[in-house]
């Protein structure tokens, strides 16, 4: 880009103009940290120098994300930092800010290593007892893991049909520029509504890997609310972030064995118990319908003995009414004999003068005792 | 199916019954009354217990052929 030296501009014009063009120099820089300041609010104020030809820059790393990566910057660290440069206006300094940062080399990467997982280990922050189980019947899952790797289709095709509800963020899992990527999507998943939370990325060298070694992260993973799978591909060295979550894995297939376990075992149960209950109930069915037919049997006699014994009784009712019906008596030729109101049964019962009256079938025969 | 008269009326032909088996005196006019209310008690009995078992063929038709069906 040329200037037009027409155009005299003021030194904040130029400035602007020259922290446009510095905008595009993102870079990844390796080099020695030279001397360490930090001023009160925790912007750490370093220089890198190459060792080839001693040649310094000057850099600066705000304090949010110098904290970010828990690295302690010392004089004669080989370092890696991501960032871009800028001319500060107000001092006309040239700074490198600096975005991101690691340790240079596996060697110190290592080290660095070992020092926080012994750190971390010390805090408790390992312990089986503090793991949390995998629930069983898991239906809400929360997933961290980059859409481009295999890894999500690799879990999605071995997640059973459960009627799992999967909530995924999308996020960098590669290098130390993926931490700042990881605690959003952690933070955003807390405000969710998740029975469990799975990260995931599949395997690469111990550098790429780092970002899982991050101690804020690992600190994350520890407190997050609910379990945490970890399923970080790796070789020798277990990621902290997998020591930190109450399931460790290393693949994305074991964490749907762990995801689908209790629904398989339950569908297994459910099957069982389904021609439990189905052949139970057939019996059952079978001794009703067996106990109705038989009460029907007893009714159906039962009640025609019923009505055979009433019609028996209205028989006998009807012979002795008829056997003591005067009238028949008295048609026989058979008579009543009365005096006064009182029936004669015997010459006992009448005195000579006594007017009797003699009912006979078809009328009164008035007599009198002589 | 009036079940409850069918019982009334086999009530009271009990009564009569009893009645006329245990009396010691013959009263014609009572008698005769006692007689003739017992025939129509009789007769109304029988027509009703008929009423009651022609249904209940009716139901023990529906019933086998229920049995049968399943």
């Amino acid at each position: 880009m040329k200037i037009d030296t027409e155009n005299i501009l003021s030194v904040s014009d130029y400035l602007d103009l020259v922290n446009g063009k510095l905008e595009e120099l993102s870079a990844k820089i390796i080099g020695e940290v030279g001397k360490v300041t930090l001023d009160a609010k925790g912007h750490a104020y370093f220089s890198m120098r190459d060792e080839k030809d001693n040649s310094v820059m000057s850099c600066i790393m705000w304090a949010s994300k110098y904290r970010m990566f828990g690295i302690k910057l010392e004089e004669g660290m080989k370092i890696i930092a991501y960032g871009k440069p800028n001319m500060y206006k107000p001092s006309g300094r040239f700074s490198f800010v600096t975005e991101t940062l690691e340790p240079a080399g596996e060697g110190e990467l290592k080290k660095k290593y070992e020092e926080l997982k012994a750190k971390l280990a010390k805090e408790g922050l390992f312990d089986e007892s503090e793991k949390r189980p995998i629930p069983d019947y898991v239906q809400k899952i929360g997933i961290i893991t980059s859409k481009q790797g295999a890894v999500l289709s690799d879990f999605l095709s071995n997640i059973g049909g459960h009627g799992f509800n999967i909530k995924m963020i999308d996020s960098r899992v590669e290098g130390a520029e993926a931490v700042a990527d990881l605690l959003a999507c952690i933070n955003t998943f807390k405000k969710q509504d998740i029975e469990v939370l799975v990260i995931m990325r599949g395997g690469g060298s111990f550098e790429s890997l780092q970002a899982f070694n991050n101690e804020l992260l690992v600190r994350e993973v520890a407190g997050f609310p609910v379990p945490v799978i970890a399923a970080i591909g790796h070789d020798k060295d277990v990621p902290l972030i997998s020591l930190a979550a109450d399931l460790g894995v290393s693949t994305p297939s074991i964490v749907t064995v762990a995801l689908n376990d209790s629904w398989n075992k339950a569908e297994l149960h459910l099957e069982r118990f389904t021609k439990g209950i189905v052949s139970g109930f057939e019996s059952v069915l079978t001794n009703q319908k067996f106990l109705i037919n038989n009460a029907i049997n007893i009714f159906t006699v039962g009640f025609s003995a019923v009505i055979r014994s009433i019609g028996q009784k209205l028989d006998s009712t009807e012979q002795l009414v008829q056997a003591n019906n005067p009238e028949r008596q008295l048609k026989r030729g058979y008579s009543i004999s009365y005096v006064g109101d009182k029936v004669i049964r015997s010459i006992k019962e009448v005195k000579a003068g006594d007017n009797m009256n003699i009912s006979v079938s078809d009328g009164i025969i008035n007599s009198q005792v002589k | 199916m009036d079940t409850k008269n069918l019982n009334k009326n086999l009530k009271r032909l009990a009564e009569i019954s009893e009645w006329f088996n245990g009396r010691k005196d013959v009263n014609l006019e009572e008698d005769l009354k006692i007689v003739k209310e017992a025939s129509i008690l009789i007769k109304e009995s029988r027509e009703q217990l008929k009423e009651v078992e022609n249904s209940f063929e009716e139901i023990k038709k529906e019933i086998e052929s229920e049995k049968e069906v399943k």
